[in-house]
């Protein structure tokens, strides 16, 4: 065994294995009861009256006459829960106060005894709007006359200090190492400049935000399908300006998350209605409205311009990031960190500046969605790298060989990166393609194409508890905030760990769902972090567990505590397997002389250094657990109609250690074949009213079972990770190199300059034709300074 | 008007409107969950059911029409402690589900698909699949296991015929 991955060997033999999931058999039978299959009969139907209009003010609103139609038991409006919350900066209202921001923005929120009464209860609500002139796009936003979207922006309570912010900029992040100016002003270097323009993608997890909310004994209970359990409870106590431990959240098994789940919109609604009712109140949103007001991945605008000398070193590199946060600042404001390490990645760079700012528009607020920013920002970054490559005649592969991040080498914030792991991996595709060889065969005369290309993410690290209660029959019952949102971490990596620290198997641990009068603090489950963040409290749990353990059992067994491990179900002489006594007996014991045994952990990240008067307004500056990607992609394009089709992909990822690598396996497929609906098909749009056009699943195209292809994947394990046993999160990841690597290989396929996604037909072929033009950005100043706010 | 019919086995009448989409029969008068309710317009395949035998989307079916009809949901097709179709126990074995929430439906289709078409080929199979859509897993494990479960059963098959001959 390495000796550069953490964990015994013994540790690391026992929880690597490729367990199945313990819910897949529930689930294939129809029986998993997610909670938009906890409706009952009794419970109050909750729904929404959303704004038709984009941008307006409240004239009037009188909801008297809903008030008294059939079945109504309760109408909230924005009187009824005025706290603003957000991140970073506190400027979203639960229902519009006076002020609309959004086409689909919720103002009223009626429950009633059945859902059609709610719906016909709505169409009584006396409401007038007086329209404003909406600020439909970032270049509208950034316009020198622009309307402001928030007003009062000013007066918004700060949560995390640091962020330049002003008018319709929300948030602004930026960082700068080196003197950019002199290496661009170096005679050596040819400057390449790449504009890049994404669109939104929706997650479209196929069971909608569905919230349950009661009130029991003067205390809120949403049962609701979520990441972020934690998050629910404090947005909850801020809006309804209630103590947040005044409201539990529970989470059932969630039916797909892929981080639109870190909303927290719907679930105080409903527990402000059963407030009013005493009543159970549930709110299911119908597709139309998850898609309509889905928190999208957001649309972005980048240009990137570096300086590089004729044998390809990258002397400099400056970039301005435009991220559409939409009518608030939500998750954008905490991507705005990201920039710096994606865009700002992959690469060894002399010096290098970037600004990334979150700007409000009076659109559908964005949110987070699977390897967030990283996604467009790798895509923009890899076109620029193949761009580069064109400009000075360089092979692209050799080019990343030689100047991927490697030890020692500095990050965008001066962050020292370890290990050398992006250009072996560069090796391994190598030889993971000299094995499945190539496909040009396949193309049958259309354009064929193939690129390889890197990418730069990281764990999100922060707050997680776990606790481990040791039960008589020699079972553990492992109690944290984790959900199951389908990655299965809360079902195959947690139990292996737990089991493999304790000597039990996998079976014999017992996975609480989340409660948040549970479990400790937890940030949720998302940003790859579940199996290193809850992994490590869980390990933590298990040794103070061990020790007890070991305590009681060396009095029983009269050996020291040194000499014992926790093997096969036994507290056992080491080295002597089948030796000592089984642990349901030394808990018993424990029980009868000392009470119950109980281990408890927690983790957050630890800081990571990085140069100081580099960052400004991150929430993130150093990266503890980079994660690294290497993906190659091989495109047919038709020359006739512009259609894509996708012949072969690779991927080699770097995963820290693999605990389940079927399950790994799984996450990637899926993942890749995400970021193939993004780069090909995967379209929202808004319309001139401010709406998001496709909302609904015959307008916006998911990827089909005809439309993917089998991924091949290498799974990079012992780069260096302070995850417990040497992992990294494997989930997230998988989704990030894929746009990079489609767009990359159709560049290359059509010989024309790919710089916007998706790539369908009608835009390939307009590329084709020599019709596509690069995208011009004229809300950009050519000046880099002076698209700060500093 | 009255629409009786066969739900798992059991007589089943509905009282209310013959034009309710049969989905909303399941879960809301029948707690039967298992069929989801994901865009209630005919794409995704999540609320597949068997009506008389063969695959249907619920979400576009008026109970009306399947008056005097045998429905089968996923609760029926392995109920109790029943053991489970070969298909989903191929699944499970593969560990190819993630959410889940497209599982009972992709089994209610693949089930029908399977039992029809023995022979079928992975580029079959791919195309049977085009009515199921799944937002987690990129599909391709699913293709393997139903593959793999085909190819036991043909194998499980010409043994028995060795056998009789």
């Amino acid at each position: 065994m390495s000796e550069t991955l953490s964990g015994t060997t013994h540790e690391v033999s026992a929880t690597v294995m490729d367990l199945p999931r313990r819910d897949a058999r529930d689930k294939l039978r129809g029986r998993t009861r997610y909670t938009v299959d906890r409706v009952r009969p009794d419970m109050l139907h909750a729904v929404l009256l959303r704004s038709g209009v984009p941008a307006g003010r409240i004239v009037r609103l009188d909801v008297e006459a809903a008030r008294h139609a059939s079945g109504v038991r309760a109408i909230a409006t924005g009187q009824d829960a005025p706290g603003l919350y957000g991140i970073g900066i506190a400027d979203h209202p639960l229902l519009a106060i006076d002020t609309i921001r959004y086409h689909g923005e919720p103002i009223v929120a009626i429950a009633a005894e059945t859902e059609t009464e709610a719906r016909a209860a709505l169409a009584l609500v006396e409401l007038e709007i007086e329209p404003l002139a909406p600020v439909l796009t970032m270049g509208e936003a950034l316009a020198k006359d622009a309307r402001l979207v928030h007003d009062g922006w000013r007066d918004y309570e700060v949560l995390t200090e640091g962020g330049a912010r002003e008018g319709n900029i929300a948030w602004e992040a930026r960082t700068t190492r080196g003197d950019v100016d002199a290496a661009f002003a170096r005679p050596d270097v040819k400057i390449v400049e790449t504009t890049i323009r994404v669109g939104r993608q929706s997650h479209v997890p196929f069971e909608p935000r569905t919230a349950i909310g009661s009130w029991e004994n003067g205390r809120a209970h949403i049962e609701t399908s979520t990441q972020v359990p934690w998050t629910v409870r404090n947005v909850t106590g801020r809006v309804l300006q209630l103590p947040p431990g005044r409201v539990r959240v529970t989470v059932p098994p969630v039916g797909g998350g892929f981080g639109l789940k870190f909303d927290a919109t719907i679930e105080p609604i409903t527990a402000l209605l059963a407030r009013i009712t005493g009543r159970t109140v549930v709110i299911e949103n119908t597709r139309q409205e998850e898609m309509a007001t889905c928190l999208c991945r957001e649309n972005a605008e980048i240009l990137i311009r570096s300086a590089v000398t004729a044998d390809g070193e990258i002397a400099g590199r400056e970039a301005v990031v435009l991220m559409d946060c939409g009518a608030y600042g939500g998750e954008q404001i905490f991507l705005s960190t990201m920039t710096a390490h994606t865009l700002g990645g992959n690469y060894r760079v002399g010096a290098m500046r970037l600004v990334s700012r979150a700007v409000y528009t009076n659109t559908p607020p964005n949110g987070a969605f699977r390897a967030c920013n990283g996604v467009y920002n790798t895509f923009a970054l890899e076109r620029h790298t193949d761009e580069i490559c064109q400009a000075l005649g360089l092979d692209p592969l050799a080019f990343r060989k030689k100047n991927v991040l490697g030890d020692g080498d500095l990050g965008a914030t001066g962050q020292v990166f370890e290990g050398n792991v992006l250009r072996p991996m560069l090796e391994r595709m190598d030889a993971l393609r000299a094995v499945t060889g190539t496909v040009e065969d396949k193309a049958d005369g259309r354009l064929y194409g193939r690129a390889t290309t890197v990418g730069t993410w990281f764990v999100f690290v922060g707050p997680s508890a776990a606790t481990i209660n040791m039960n008589a029959d020699g079972s553990a019952t492992l109690v944290t905030s984790g959900v199951e949102i389908g990655s299965g971490t809360m079902m195959q990596s947690l139990p292996q760990i737990v089991a493999g620290q304790l000597g039990l198997t996998p079976d014999q641990v017992v996975v609480r769902e989340a409660d948040t009068d549970s479990a400790g603090l937890d940030v949720g489950v998302g940003g790859g972090r579940t199996t290193v963040s809850i992994g490590a409290a869980s390990i933590g749990a298990a040794e103070e567990l061990r020790n007890k353990l070991f305590g009681f059992a060396s009095e029983l067994l009269q050996t020291r505590p040194e000499d014992l491990e926790l093997v096969g179900g036994r507290v056992a002489i080491k080295g002597r397997p089948g030796s000592g006594i089984a642990v349901s007996a030394v808990v018993q014991h424990a029980q009868s002389v000392s009470g119950p045994v109980t281990g408890t952990g927690s983790f957050t990240g630890k800081p990571v250094p990085f140069m100081s008067g580099c960052a400004f307004g991150h929430m993130i500056e150093a990266l503890e657990i980079p994660v690294f990607v290497v993906h190659e992609a091989e495109v047919a394009v038709d020359p006739d109609t512009g259609h894509v089709e996708v012949l072969a992909y690779r991927v080699v990822q770097d995963v820290g250690r693999a605990l389940n690598r079927r399950a790994i396996m799984g996450q990637i497929q899926g993942g890749v074949v995400q970021g193939l609906g993004y780069a090909l098909h995967e379209a929202v749009t808004i319309a001139p009213d401010g709406r998001i056009r496709e909302d609904g699943f015959e307008t916006y195209r998911v990827p089909l079972a005809g439309d993917v292809v089998p991924v091949v994947a290498d799974l990079y394990e012992g780069a260096p990770s302070s995850g417990p046993l040497g992992t990294k999160g494997a989930g997230e990841v998988p989704i990030l190199g894929v746009a990079a690597a489609i767009g990359c290989a159709v560049a290359n396929a059509t010989g024309k300059l790919v710089r916007e996604l998706p790539l369908t037909p009608p835009r390939v072929l307009s590329l084709l034709k020599g019709r596509e033009r690069a995208p011009e950005f004229p809300h950009i100043a050519a000046s880099f300074e002076a698209n700060t706010l500093a | 008007m009255t629409v009786t019919f066969q739900l798992n086995g059991e007589r089943c009448r509905f009282h209310e409107d013959p034009m309710t989409p049969l989905l909303d029969v399941l879960r809301r008068e029948k707690f039967l969950t298992g069929a989801k309710a994901v865009c209630r317009e005919g794409f995704c395949g999540a609320c597949t059911v068997h009506v008389d035998g063969e695959p249907m989307m619920s979400c576009l079916k008026p109970v009306g029409l399947v008056s005097g009809c045998s429905v089968t949901t996923i609760e029926g097709l392995s109920s109790g402690d029943q053991a489970l179709h070969p298909l989903q126990a191929a699944f499970e074995a593969a560990d190819v589900v993630q959410c889940g929430m497209c599982f009972p439906g992709m089994v209610m289709s693949l089930s029908a698909f399977v039992r029809d078409n023995p022979e079928a080929t992975r580029p079959q199979i791919k195309t049977a699949m085009a009515g199921n859509i799944c937002r987690c897993t990129g599909y391709e494990r699913i293709i393997d296991a139903v593959a793999d479960y085909l190819a036991v059963q043909k194998a499980g098959s010409q043994a028995k015929e060795a056998a009789h001959v």
